[in-house]
């Protein structure tokens, strides 16, 4: 049988089966080496159980103070140069939305012919088709827009 | 539960388990670390974590295990990070790799005592300076057993790792110890 060096820490500390635990006490009896280094295992875990030197204290109250400084900053909106959203395709959405708009939502107005905001819409597509920066608008969830993007796509296809 | 009125966004319960944990996570990073600035800043930066992810801690685990998880990926993370820097201004400094492959069988049981000649304050120290010289898991091993008095099994849910591994990181950790104590 090999040594059970590995165990001997659970061993020395009591986690371990009671059919594991035999068979270690039985090889520590006759193991004049393995009983050597369980024994100095034993004093080192008492050593190192005692408090360890403190480390160097930081200034406790600024730490709090800058871990709310580091959540503020973390959690403030993104400025809006900083936000993922590439400015141009923003930009292109916007016009899209406000011509959707236009012909939705203001029914009184004369609508032009479709094909004008399709041809728009159809101008922005390598854009749009930029699924993960899309899906991050949420703005887009409730529209119909991407039911058009699919009939444009198949058209452009 | 803390952690849940912290994952719904609880300010109160966020900062109890700041006031709870701060001093513990500075202490833990420190020990893995070696570095007041780095432990400050990744033990902040492990709170961070946890006001972002709490709804993540499905609390099957103890709450302690899941944020020293946390804290000890994030001190890992941030060893790799460095080991570098550190090699370009440290020449003969701690071991950094993999540490210390000593087995018992190839370490000569020392004569007497290992810990004789050695006032008990010394030994402390020097102990304690003989484990910034282990690996950082095998460091953060033995300080997640032997200062926040963590079971093997909890060790592990720590480190990510089996509970085979954390017996091996400690046999060699102390075989390393036990090795360099025999030799002053």
């Amino acid at each position: 049988m090999g040594h059970p060096t590995a165990e001997l820490i659970a061993y020395l500390r009591e986690e371990l089966s009671a059919p594991d635990r035999e068979r270690v006490a039985g090889h520590l009896a006759a193991c004049t080496s393995c009983r050597a280094a369980c024994e100095d295992f034993r004093r080192l875990l008492d050593v190192l159980r005692a408090p360890a030197p403190a480390p160097p204290a930081p200034a406790w109250g600024p730490y709090r103070a800058e871990l709310r400084e580091r959540l503020a900053a973390r959690t403030a909106p993104a400025r809006w140069w900083r936000r993922p959203v590439p400015l141009a395709l923003s930009a292109a959405l916007a016009g899209a939305l406000a011509a959707l708009a236009w012909m939705v939502v203001l029914p009184e107005r004369p609508r032009p012919d479709a094909t004008v905001f399709e041809e728009s819409l159809r101008g922005h597509l390598d854009l749009i088709r930029q699924r993960p920066v899309v899906e991050r608008l949420d703005l887009l969830e409730d529209l119909d827009v991407i039911t058009q993007l699919d009939r444009l796509a198949a058209q452009d296809g | 539960m803390l952690c849940q009125r912290a994952a719904a966004r609880d300010e109160q319960a966020f900062e109890l388990l700041v006031a709870r944990y701060y001093q513990r996570a500075y202490r833990l990073a420190w020990s893995i670390l070696r570095d007041a600035e780095e432990a400050r800043d990744v033990s902040q930066e492990a709170f961070i974590r946890l006001h972002e992810t709490a709804g993540s801690f499905a609390g099957r685990a103890r709450f302690s295990t899941w944020f020293y998880r946390v804290l000890v990926n994030l001190c890992l993370d941030r060893r790799r990070k460095l080991r570098w820097w550190r090699r370009l201004v440290v020449t003969d400094g701690p071991d950094d790799g993999d540490g210390p492959r000593e087995t018992l069988d190839r370490v000569p049981a020392p004569a007497g005592d290992p810990l004789d000649g050695l006032e008990r304050e010394q030994a402390v120290k020097r102990l304690w300076a003989a484990v910034d010289g282990l690996s950082p898991q095998q460091r953060a091993a033995v300080v997640l057993l032997v200062q926040e008095e963590l079971p093997t099994s909890e060790v592990a849910a720590v480190l990510g790792c089996s509970e085979t591994t954390v017996r091996v990181h400690l046999h060699r950790a102390l075989a390393a110890l036990r090795k360099r104590v025999a030799k002053e």
